[in-house]
């Protein structure tokens, strides 16, 4: 963190709502959001609280309704073409018919950097999520928290200014996701790029972020802001301190009342 | 890491690619002898029920009869088997890239694909006889209206395969595509042509075996060579074994194309499911 006042990313008033008159589904209503340059967010809630419609509005995947986005005073659509926004999905969705070197060197080559440059930097980044020696390797011969990791190398190869990531770890079992969440970790640590991460878990949300941002439904808006001051460097033995737990209740107590609403 | 040791690993990788090549060769052999013992079996059998109940010849000319009629006529079949094998060829491709480019069309524009689709449907149910005239007529008594039935009758699959292989990308990459800012011409070649090479090859292994009838039977309709010209005057003439020995030639020029695209589709998508071993 450089600057720890600049601002990465600036939300107001947004508001967006799908369908036609008469069966309108108010996906997000009048969100307010700031996040800090180098912050670490996490956005959590039931299903259909939006999380996952803001995070798409963010990387420019969503055209937002009402109200304005600014990601380093820019519009989401002109960080997208400036490659500066990367986003891992719930699925890796790699191409089968690449190595694994090559998935992770995909942005770079729709970029136009050449070759050598853009395998050098791929390697850079296997070898930061821990997958040194497996860069000649096809995905389907990966595991789940293997590919995964390849996705977060992928979406890290532009070296982008803000990294979004949509439930990267749903699909995996606890372990891989404990070793995951750990790298994830590291990453933000040694990248300073401003994460937004959304997930189901709060125990997740709590390890990893600075800021908790619980959502609720119908319409999907912020129901409130945890802060988060847990020391970092952030680490399993995290999980111990007693600080930790009682992030984790006032963040269920938080959701228990946007279940309310439901 | 001493010598001996990486002496010791040198071997064992030889004596595990040797070990390999030996399961290689275990697992070729017994894919291939299956259909060789049912295929000699069958001739023998042929051969002799043939013989046993004096079929006529005309009626089931026997093996021996059939390669008498092609080793004493080779010279003159495999020219009329060239012939063919060259107006398949030809009108495989021709037709084949057309399908391509159709296909394409129909995948990007959803106006293009309703509106032509049921014109498309039409003209590949139209009985291949019943078009050839037409075609002989506007192309001319040449090669180059047998060409242009095979590609007529060789389009329709790959244009269908071409469309709904193009369709059947995951939604999840697209996104992965948009986010990297990729131009529609990268989102083609680099993710959604590779996504419908798979569906590439089903049709183009349809395309194939239909190119081959297709030339046979605009033979049929009107032709002085080629191996649908042969079948049409043995039938004539009643020279059976040569009828039969040309109508096997055309079944192993279809055989011979068809291991041909399934070679390619192994060179080219060796990453898809389907080719994984035990499939």
């Amino acid at each position: 963190m450089a600057e720890p006042l600049s601002i990465a990313v600036e939300i107001r008033r947004l508001s967006l709502t799908y369908g036609r008159q008469g069966s309108q589904v108010h996906a997000l209503s009048d969100v307010d959001l700031t996040i800090p340059t180098g912050g670490f967010v996490s956005l959590i809630g039931p299903s259909g609280c939006g999380k996952s419609t803001l995070l798409r509005i963010l990387g420019d995947l969503l055209d937002p309704g009402a109200g304005e986005v600014r990601i380093n005073g820019k519009s989401p659509k002109a960080e997208r073409l400036d490659r500066r926004i990367g986003f891992v999905f719930q699925e890796a969705a790699l191409l089968d018919w690449r190595t694994i070197i090559e998935n992770v060197a995909l942005p770079l080559e729709l970029h136009g950097s050449p070759r050598a440059k853009r395998e050098a930097r791929a390697q850079e980044l296997l070898d930061l999520v821990g997958l040194k020696g497996f860069e000649r390797a096809r995905p389907r011969q990966l595991s789940g928290g293997m590919r995964q990791r390849a996705a977060i190398a992928r979406a890290l190869s532009t070296k982008p200014d803000l990294l979004l990531l949509d439930e990267p770890f749903g699909a995996l079992d606890q372990i891989t996701r404990d070793r995951l969440n750990m790298e994830l970790a590291h990453i933000h640590e040694v990248t300073g790029v401003t994460v937004v991460l959304v997930t189901h878990s709060i125990r997740e949300a709590v390890l990893l972020s600075d800021r908790i941002v619980v959502m609720t439904p119908r319409p999907g808006r912020i129901e409130s802001i945890i802060e988060n001051d847990l020391p970092r460097p952030r680490s399993l033995e995290t999980r111990a301190l007693p600080l930790f737990e009682d992030l984790v209740r006032q963040g269920n107590l938080e959701l228990e009342k946007g279940y309310s609403h439901v | 890491m001493s010598d001996a040791l990486s002496a010791g690993t040198a071997s064992g990788k030889s004596r595990a690619r040797a070990s390999r090549f030996a399961e290689r060769s275990a697992a070729i052999l017994g894919d291939i002898w299956p259909p060789v013992v049912v295929l000699v079996a069958l001739l023998g059998f042929w051969e002799w029920a043939c013989m046993a109940f004096a079929v006529k010849p005309y009626v089931l000319p026997a093996p021996s009869a059939i390669w008498e009629a092609a080793t004493s006529g080779f010279g003159q079949l495999m020219y009329n088997a060239g012939i063919t094998a060259w107006e398949a060829l030809a009108g495989f491709v021709i037709g084949s890239a057309m399908g391509a480019v159709i296909g394409t069309a129909f995948a990007y524009s959803r106006f293009m694909a309703r509106g032509f689709m049921p014109l498309l449907i039409a003209a590949n149910t139209i009985p291949t006889v019943a078009i050839a005239p037409i075609i002989i007529i506007w192309f001319g008594h040449g090669i180059g209206s047998k060409i242009a039935v095979t590609a007529f009758l060789s389009f329709f699959p790959l244009a269908l395969n071409m469309m709904k292989g193009l369709q059947s990308y995951d939604r999840v990459v697209a996104d992965v595509f948009r986010i990297s800012a990729a131009s529609p011409a990268q989102t083609f070649f680099k993710m959604r042509l590779p996504t419908a090479m798979p569906y590439v090859f089903v049709g183009l292994k349809l395309n194939v075996t239909f190119s081959v009838i297709g030339a046979i039977v605009a033979e049929f309709i009107q032709a002085d060579r080629g191996l649908g010209f042969v079948i049409m005057t043995t039938y004539r003439t009643m020279a059976m074994p040569k009828l039969w020995a040309a109508m096997i030639l055309s079944a192993l020029l279809g055989i011979v194309f068809f291991l041909i695209v399934a070679a390619l589709e192994r060179l080219f998508v060796p990453w898809h499911a389907s080719m994984e071993p035990g499939r």
